[in-house]
């Protein structure tokens, strides 16, 4: 008997403060046993299930990538009991990792098309997957130019700082960050997403774009893609709902017919738009 | 058809338990459900059991795996699991369907559920015919036939004075083999079914319902409910469940256990964030679960005419009603 829910043991290798607020930090895992490394495969866009054994289990998108091999990371912002208490592991600190679960980024749909990647705020984990999925020498050839607007609040709140800035001067992607309102020091855009995205996305009759943010800036940007050109079909975004099983049988997840664990979390536009308003 | 007289079912029965672990409708504290066979148990097989068979494969509280957390190491041990053969026997035709719903779910689409799909291969299903609908019954309504139950290993007839088995699958045959010298072999004609006090015509509504889902009639439908579960609770498809965990010292549990999406909890997010904030959503999800959604993603309805919900609901959300109702609108 193959038991799904037996999760792989993971050892916190490393965690990371995101934001001067402390409610956001990423924690890189590694396996426990070398083959649980080589079984789990994953793609951008998958999530996994993370566990505290007596506290409880709850769905993160991945934000490592396939070739970061041995390793699996995850940003995670303190919302509930049990990020709370994830909050408070330490380096060594063995935890569960059950996955990977859900599709992802439609791989596929984006080979030899220009991307348009839009994040705000620390729904930015598996968009980050994504980019240096396509970064990895091996991949980059199989995609053509690369747009990347990313925005927070403020410059603290940015995930991935470091990565970020090795980002900006990197030729073979076009890395636009923007904060809400003016701070000192900061050296790039001012102004909400969808705004900037106006100004620095090209309209594209190829391109194909992923969107990850708080619902009010998707709601915002959608218009704004759609008048570069992008139809719903070529949209897509991922969506989060209260997941137990991860493999489309406790049933809570479900949009009308589609469970978000199962059928998603990666949905284009145009495959919202046919289901019913409730996520 | 193999023949036995009713009063021998016992004896019957009791020859199975000695080669399989039997589960028969049995009366338990007043309620009438499946349990293991014993001498004496009080049979209950004039009408459906009130609990369904559904907690046979998919128990309401089951075990997932044991786990010991010390300092830095975990150790994770897995639940054995009973290896014993299961004859169920007197699941009627509603129950035989529900059975088919949840292996739709537990079986199909990619995963499959090693919990269920252990208990179910060990299980062999006697199907037992109905020769009197109850008040609340409405399976022919579903596309169910009451004397032939779906996916059985062996169908027996109730025909009055005696209980008639025909082997169906291989697995039933050679059930039936080791109690052949029980029975007498003769030809029985099945008595007809009386009329049934319910109907629903669900001709169309999954596709109807496709544009139903901002319709005002969903106010209406759920005005009354108060979103107590009780409907999920004797269901025999309604199939949801949570994942938990139980935790002394260092030893603890993974469970999973039976939920419902009447709760508040059922879809509430860390952070608060509701889809389903009201009771309306609720009852129109539970609905539109078993008449639109189960159909468009597995092809049949979640829903078997079994009348338990209509039975139990303490403020008579009848389903036959709100299938009249939404038809109408």
């Amino acid at each position: 008997m193959q038991n799904l829910y037996l999760p792989y043991q993971m050892r916190i290798e490393k965690i990371v403060e995101e934001s001067p607020e402390k409610d956001l930090k990423t924690f890189e895992l590694s396996f426990l046993d070398s083959q649980d490394a080589v079984d789990c495969k994953y793609l951008p866009g998958q999530f996994a299930e993370v566990s505290i054994l007596g506290i409880g289990e709850a769905p993160f998108g991945i934000a490592s990538a396939p070739c970061e091999t041995g390793l699996v990371r995850f940003s995670v912002k303190k919302a509930g009991l049990f990020t709370e208490n994830l909050h408070q592991a330490e380096v060594g600190d063995i935890i569960g990792l059950r996955g990977p679960l859900g599709n992802s980024w439609p791989l596929e749909k984006l080979k030899g098309k220009d991307i348009v990647i839009i994040g705000g705020g620390f729904a930015f984990t598996t968009l980050r997957s994504m980019i240096r999925f396509i970064i990895e020498p091996k991949n980059r050839k199989d995609f053509g130019q690369v747009d990347i607007v990313y925005g927070n609040r403020n410059p603290g709140q940015m995930l991935y700082k470091e990565e970020l800035e090795e980002w900006l001067t990197r030729k073979d992607l076009n890395l636009h960050l923007t904060i809400d309102k003016p701070a000192e020091g900061w050296q790039n855009y001012v102004g909400f997403v969808p705004q900037i995205t106006e100004q620095v996305i090209k309209p594209s009759h190829n391109a194909v774009s992923l969107v990850c943010g708080p619902p009010i800036m998707i709601k915002y940007t959608l218009p704004v893609l759609e008048k570069l050109g992008l139809n719903p079909e070529r949209i897509y975004t991922s969506l989060e709902m209260k997941m137990k099983c991860g493999i489309g049988m406790c049933g809570r997840c479900n949009i009308g017919s589609k469970y978000v664990c199962k059928d998603g979390p990666v949905f284009s536009v145009a495959e919202l738009e046919k289901l019913p308003s409730e996520y | 058809m193999k023949t036995i007289l009713k009063a021998k079912l016992p004896e019957l029965l009791e020859q199975l338990a000695k080669e399989y672990k039997v589960l028969v409708p049995a009366k338990l504290e007043g309620v009438s459900r499946f349990a293991a066979y014993r001498e004496n148990l009080e049979l209950a097989l004039e009408e459906n059991v009130t609990m369904p068979p559904k907690d046979i494969f998919f128990p309401q509280t089951e075990e997932m795996y044991k786990f010991k957390s010390k300092d830095q190491s975990l150790e994770i041990e897995e639940i054995p699991q009973d290896e014993k053969l299961q004859v169920i026997f007197g699941v009627r035709s509603c129950d035989m369907k529900s059975i088919d719903c949840l292996d739709q779910v537990f079986l199909t689409k990619g995963f499959v559920d090693p919990f269920y799909q252990d208990k179910r291969d060990k299980s062999i299903l006697i199907a037992l015919s109905c020769v009197k609908p109850m008040e609340s019954c409405f399976c022919t309504s579903m596309g169910i036939d009451p004397q032939k139950g779906q996916g059985a290993d062996i169908q027996a007839y109730d025909l009055g004075e005696k209980l008639g088995f025909e082997g169906i699958t291989e697995r039933g045959q050679e059930v039936l083999s080791k109690v052949s010298g029980m029975f007498a072999e003769e030809d029985a004609a099945i008595p007809s079914i009386g009329e049934f006090n319910l109907t629903a015509d669900v001709e169309g509504l999954p596709e109807k319902l496709k544009d139903m889902f901002d319709h005002p009639i969903w106010d209406d439908i759920s005005r009354k409910c108060l979103n107590c579960s009780t409907c999920a609770y004797v269901c025999p498809t309604c199939h949801c469940f949570d994942i938990a965990s139980e935790v002394r010292g260092e030893d603890g549990t993974k469970i999973r256990c039976w939920d419902c999406c009447m709760v508040d909890e059922y879809t509430v997010m860390a952070g608060g964030h509701q889809p389903r904030p009201g009771k309306k959503e609720r009852v129109r999800n539970r609905f539109l679960h078993k008449l639109r959604y189960f159909p468009e993603r597995y092809n049949m309805l979640l829903c078997t005419g079994c009348g338990r919900c209509v039975v139990k609901c303490p403020v008579n959300l009848d389903i036959t009603n709100v299938i009249k109702k939404l038809q109408e609108a």
